[in-house]
């Protein structure tokens, strides 16, 4: 596993040396001839970002995070159109009664448990 | 860059040679790519395969660390279960032959009873301060790490035979899968919050259609862990179905259909299921669809087995499908989810009232594992 990134690297230094070899002979060029070598140019800018792709990639960093998303659980009366809204709490579930409702005294169940929605634009 | 260096540069080697050279260096290079340019496309895939992996062995541990310490804190064990879960995530269940397909739906089923009460068994004695709802949560949990541990071993030895033989065609065809391999360990390490925590998820949007029709009434146990009601709906006679909740379970609807119908002599007009079913690409989530068929996931235990017994007594299948993607089946509800559960019991009456006349009788099963979904 060690073998592979200091393969990359050498390839990385190997395309960066002749990318700035390749903008020295451009810029000679066109001190020389007044010209722009466009060819020159081309492949050294090209290499830069080719370079600059591959160090990107050696470097990324694995991250495994687990975000816990907002859990919300919605509870409602069964006789009247009492409702709240609260943040989930261990031990809750879907029908599950939970007491008198403060309004009309009739019986409040957990209705819904749900995540928030993270990924609207997709 | 100044003008000094330049003018030094040209005065250590001519133009016209450094030219040459640099020009040679190029041929060179392209030869180079064109002899060994497949190794390095493989190498670089190796590469990727290799972070993946990395990442894989990450939601691996993880998802063993929250099995032990959620076991450690509901069912508060007197001695470390680090040994019995690692024991535990390598556990495999071996498919019947198939050489002889006769009775082997009967064969799988077995398999299937034996291995889940193996695990619960397992958890059982890991846990043994936890409840019967508890037992089924953490069974689930070890079976998201059971998977998560597979699939990380599945990518490590394509990944190792790749690197040992070269081939480009498996590390292609390993590196092809991976986006939807990761896909699917993501969902596994966001199921086991839910699954620690008894959130209902995705997957249990037909269960909550059930849940809702039978809540009130009088409830029955029609077959293991599969509990059945009778509700009047549209005027007509419905028996609802759905798997024991709130703990995490799925219940045996087929069996559960087979004994209605054969209780009833096949005296039912229409069975109507509703599961959750994967979403394409472009599908919103939480949208219905309405079809014919046993709309039964699975190892296709169930499926076979309502198949059988309705085409026996010849009757009607319907489905409707609540469309969520594959990370939404295993993590907690998404709201676009519960939302469509209205909708989907309103396409239930509209399919009874098409389909049968008043006073007939129907039977309704809501499909999916209800964890976090009582009745």
């Amino acid at each position: 596993m060690k073998r592979a990134p200091a393969f990359f690297i050498a390839i990385v230094i190997i395309i960066l040396a002749m990318s700035l070899t390749a903008l020295l002979l451009s810029i000679d060029s066109y001190i020389r001839h007044g010209k722009i070598d466009v060819i020159n140019m081309v492949f050294s800018i090209s290499a830069v970002f080719l370079a600059a792709y591959m160090f990107l990639q050696m470097r990324r960093k694995i991250n495994v995070s687990i975000k816990p998303p907002r859990v919300l659980t919605l509870i409602q009366c069964l006789k009247c159109d009492y409702r709240d809204m609260r943040e989930f709490e261990k031990g809750d579930y879907i029908l599950k009664e939970i007491g008198p409702c403060p309004k009309c005294s009739g019986t409040l169940i957990i209705y819904s448990i749900f995540r928030e929605s993270v990924d609207k634009k997709r | 860059m100044n003008m000094e260096t330049v003018a030094n540069i040209r005065q250590l080697a001519p133009q016209d040679s450094l030219n040459w050279i640099f020009q040679i260096v190029w041929i060179l290079v392209f030869i180079f790519i064109w002899i060994y340019g497949q190794r390095i496309q493989t190498l670089l895939m190796l590469k990727e395969i290799e972070g993946s992996l990395s990442k894989l062995k990450l939601m691996r541990d993880r998802g063993r660390e929250i099995a032990i310490s959620a076991i450690k804190e509901i069912g508060k064990p007197n001695e470390d279960p680090a040994t019995r879960v690692d024991r535990l995530l390598e556990h495999v269940a071996i498919e019947p032959v198939s050489l002889d397909p006769t009775g082997i739906i009967r064969r799988l089923e077995h398999i299937i009873d034996v291995r889940d009460f193996r695990l619960k068994d397992e958890v059982r004695q890991m846990a043994p301060h936890a409840d019967e709802n508890q037992i089924n949560n953490l069974t689930n949990v070890l079976e998201a790490a059971l998977a998560l541990n597979h699939l990380y071993k599945i990518v490590r030895h394509y990944y190792l035979m790749g690197k040992r033989t070269l081939s480009f065609y498996i590390i292609l065809q390993t590196q092809m899968i991976l986006p939807l391999v990761m896909r699917e360990s993501e969902a596994f390490i966001n199921a086991l919050k839910a699954f620690v925590s008894g959130q209902p998820i995705g997957d249990g949007a037909g269960a909550l259609v059930a849940a809702r029709l039978m809540y009130g009434k009088e409830k029955r146990l029609i077959a293991p862990d599969t509990i059945m009601s009778e509700v009047q709906i549209e005027g007509r006679k419905a028996y609802v179905i759905k798997a024991k909740g709130p703990g995490g379970n799925v219940g045996k609807p087929g069996e559960a259909i087979k004994q209605i119908l054969e209780e009833e002599e096949g005296k039912i007009s229409l069975i109507i299921i509703i599961d959750a079913a994967q979403k394409l690409e472009g599908e919103e989530t939480g949208e219905i669809a309405e079809g014919v068929g046993v709309a039964i996931g699975g190892p296709g235990v169930d499926k076979y087995k309502v198949e059988e017994v309705a085409t026996k007594y010849k009757i009607p299948l319907s489905a409707v499908l609540i469309k969520e993607g594959i990370e939404d089946v295993i993590s907690t509800m998404r709201k676009e989810i519960v939302d469509s559960v209205e909708e989907a019991i309103e396409r239930i009456k509209r399919i009874i009232r098409e389909n049968t006349r008043e006073g007939e009788k129907v039977i309704i099963a809501g499909v999916g594992n209800t964890i976090g979904i009582a009745q």
